[in-house]
């Protein structure tokens, strides 16, 4: 399927920025001093969240860069910013910039298991983090563990694994990332398929003099969704044929074909759909027992919650539509096994789930991005004043108006769910109204957040 | 390979240069010469309450506390050193300085209900005198219901009760003599005197308890019982109830109290939970020696803590002669 797309590295200073080899370095190097900050000031700083910057910048602010201007724009650029995976990749390669001479990593360069090669390791990690959402990301010390644990992670992966492992199977905000950038309106591609046919070096997977073969294991050519595309240019550096290009698009695009739908993604697609509302309650909702019992880490409550959790995420949600795509199968009148029909469903679910995400994260943000202002005159919560903003109080932005932007955003994602229910119907070649069930579910769900947000 | 030198040199200037500067910056700011700093971090009671909860500085030494609070609003106070800090936000610094003038034990505390257990946020200054560093503090001197050997835990309901509350104002205009010697007498008892003296069987028994009610009070003084009732609303009423009917949010559930071993015979006298002081039958049969000892006491186990440690002799009195007002009508506006 192909949808019309503009060439972005057809400005020719884009282009220049993208084959640098000081361009992801260079992102990097911008955004590790706050990483670095993040890490010192929850292991030493106040233990108070809301006067931590390690809490404050990055559950708030990053969070809020993330869900609401990155992944709804750019897909995967964060992936290629992100400080976390640069320790391992560095000594990887034993370059920060230029490939090295001779081509040899310091890494054992096992290949990833089969078995694992998918996305139930990142849904297990993603998965672990919502069972502790609440203790990591109000509790500095234990954020900054965790950050720590991820960069560890990373590291020892990229020594026993080749290329970035960790970013492409493991992360937990990667699976989160990958699944909603398909709907963005940037996408990394090779222009003409038929000449990476003709190109038998495939330097942009085996690397060459001018850069590293794809770090995420993918093979430019069959590249034809973002989920696994890092957005790093290596392969825009490494084509010999200049055959890759950075493009625009509309949004969405990638589900516009039912092709290469996996049932690990569907099934994740579903589980972060459930988290929306889950993490809304918890962070946004007045029911404080609940609240409680999400910190309270191994006590009775927890165990209860985290059961609630498992429950809603892995088997509620995903269990109901599975239902609805199985009454989806009866209503089309074919033979296909259900599952494929929850697989091609699933993807529908995808605008609506980065709907619900926006909108909680909408409101988590304007609640309380005024705690920025103090943390960055007194990172550490020590008493500093650097700016001048360290008395600045907390203020709730547009306060009781948050739903005003919610709902429009919420319904965006209800009609193009809506959107690519009605359209895999059509590449199935059944009646729309198979998609009916489906269409239920998503109306039904919005109402649910709606409710939850008014 | 030079670029790869100006790469790494950028990276270890962020992940070593970077992070040094900032302790370095946090170490020049918080060393002052001739001031000793110490960082005290406010937790609700059940993360750890006080961290440090031991100080030790010594005799003549320059002391700042840097204190902050991780969790909820803290308030901070060595009542015997004359320092207070009323409220300490989360993630905030206050900042108290003072020079440890006498050696000695001081404890301090938290002023602000932070949570159930609030109560039990304390610690202690130890100052010590270099010279001498093993001497132990002086001893207190016994306090008033031990050196009068009185039972505080034993039942006192008065023998005489009024049949409604008595007002000081009306027992001003009276202007009978009441005997002076108020702290060691309770109510009742003064009551039961005038009731015997022949020259005041005119008076009714409504006259002679607004009498007492107004000898209590000019005997504590407005000003001591308008800091009494500063000191109940901050300390007290959390349990005992802003009306002080013992029925405060905080003394619902108070550790301890369900465990409270109470026998057989008493078990119509004592109320399991915080003190109702306005019940009459107990606070007319209480002298203030024996409510004194309850305060600085504590309820051992049952949730009241003790204040000795906290309160001056003249804190007690004064929360005593506000608390009287809960049986007495002081005119006090709601």
């Amino acid at each position: 399927m192909t949808t019309s797309r503009i060439e972005l590295t057809g400005i020719p200073i884009v282009k220049q920025l993208l084959v640098s080899r000081w361009l992801q370095w260079s992102l990097v190097a911008a955004t590790l001093p706050f990483f670095v900050l993040a890490i010192l000031t929850g292991l030493a700083g106040t233990p108070a969240g809301s006067r931590n910057f390690g809490i404050v910048f990055v559950w708030i602010v990053w969070w809020a860069l993330l869900i609401l201007v990155l992944v709804p724009l750019a897909g995967r650029f964060w992936c290629a910013v992100c400080p976390i995976p640069a320790p391992g990749e560095w000594l990887q390669r034993r370059a920060l910039v230029q490939p090295r001479e001779g081509g040899r990593l310091f890494t054992l360069g096992w290949k990833f298991p089969r078995r694992l090669s998918n996305l139930w390791l990142q849904n297990a990690a993603f998965i672990a983090v919502a069972l502790f959402a609440k203790v990591i990301l109000t509790t500095p010390f234990v954020s900054a563990l965790a950050l720590l644990l991820f960069v560890t992670i990373a590291l020892v992966t990229s020594l026993l694994y080749e290329r970035r492992i960790f970013c492409r199977y493991i992360c937990p905000v990667g699976g989160f990332i990958g699944l909603y950038s398909q709907l963005a309106p940037a996408q990394v591609r090779v222009k003409d398929h038929a000449l990476c046919a003709t190109h038998h070096d495939k330097t942009c997977y085996t690397g060459n003099e001018r850069g590293y073969g794809c770090p995420w294991l993918v093979f430019p050519a069959a590249l034809d969704k973002n989920t696994y595309c890092g957005m790093c240019a290596e392969c825009l550096k490494t084509c010999s044929l200049d055959n890759v290009a950075l493009y625009a698009r509309p949004f969405g695009a990638d589900l516009l074909t039912n092709n290469g739908r996996r049932f690990d993604e569907a099934y994740r697609g579903l589980m972060m759909l459930a988290g929306a509302p889950l993490y809304t309650v918890v962070f946004m909702g007045p029911w404080a027992e609940i609240k409680q019992a999400a910190y309270a880490v191994g006590s009775p409550n927890w165990w209860g919650y985290a059961l609630g959790l498992l429950a809603l995420m892995l088997v509620i949600v995903p269990g109901i539509f599975f239902a609805c795509a199985a009454l989806a199968r009866v209503i089309a009148r074919v033979q296909t096994p259900a599952r494929n029909f929850f697989i091609d469903y699933g993807y529908a679910a995808l605008p609506l789930g980065l709907g619900a995400w926006a909108a909680f994260s909408l409101s988590f943000v304007l609640t309380n991005i005024s705690y920025a202002w103090a943390v960055l005159s007194d990172p550490f919560g020590w008493g500093w004043n650097l700016f001048g903003t360290a008395d600045w109080k907390w203020t709730p932005y547009l306060a009781g108006g948050h739903p005003i932007l919610q709902i429009p955003i919420l319904l965006v994602g209800l009609v193009a769910s809506i959107a690519v229910a009605l359209r895999t119907a059509r590449e199935q070649h059944v009646s729309q109204r198979a998609a009916l069930p489906i269409v239920a579910f998503a109306v039904t769900f919005t109402l649910g957040l709606v409710w939850l947000y008014v | 390979m030079k670029k790869e030198i100006f790469a790494l040199s950028v990276i270890c200037l962020i992940l070593i240069v970077f992070p040094v500067a900032l302790f370095a910056y946090q170490a020049w700011r918080t060393n002052e010469p001739g001031i000793r700093t110490i960082d005290l971090v406010a937790h609700a009671p059940a993360s750890g309450g006080w961290i440090p909860d031991t100080i030790n500085v010594n005799v003549g030494e320059r002391v700042r506390l840097r204190i902050s609070a991780s969790d909820v609003v803290h308030g901070f106070e060595i009542p015997a050193l004359g320092i207070a800090v009323d409220e300490i936000l989360p993630g905030h610094v206050e900042q108290v300085e003072f020079v440890a003038a006498r050696a000695g034990r001081f404890a301090f505390a938290c002023t602000r209900w932070c949570s159930v257990d609030h109560w039990r946020m304390r610690g202690v200054i130890q100052v010590i005198d270099p010279a001498n560093p093993d001497q132990p503090p002086p001893l207190a001197a016994l306090p008033l219901y031990q050196q009068m050997k009185i039972d505080i835990d034993a039942p006192h309901p008065a023998p005489n009760v009024p049949a409604a509350r008595p007002a000081a104002a009306r027992g001003a205009r009276l202007d009978l003599a009441v005997p002076d010697d108020l702290r060691n007498q309770s109510p009742s008892d003064v009551f039961a005197r005038l009731r015997g003296d022949p020259a005041l069987k005119a008076n009714s028994d409504t006259d002679l308890w607004d009498a007492v009610a107004f000898a209590w009070k000019s005997a504590a003084g407005d000003a001591a019982i308008a800091h009494g009732r500063a000191l109940f609303a901050r300390d007290c009423a959390a349990c005992h109830g802003e009306g002080g009917k013992g029925n405060g949010t905080a003394g619902r559930n108070l550790p301890g109290l369900a465990a409270m071993q109470v026998s057989a015979s008493l078990m119509s006298t004592v109320k399991r939970g915080p003190a109702d002081f306005t019940d009459a039958s107990k606070m007319l049969g209480a002298s203030d020696v024996l409510l004194q000892g309850k305060i600085l006491r504590g309820g051992m186990g049952t949730g009241m803590p003790e204040w000795r440690t906290l309160y001056t002799d003249q804190d007690m009195w004064d929360a005593i002669g506000f608390l009287r007002s809960f049986v007495f009508d002081y005119g006090f506006t709601k």
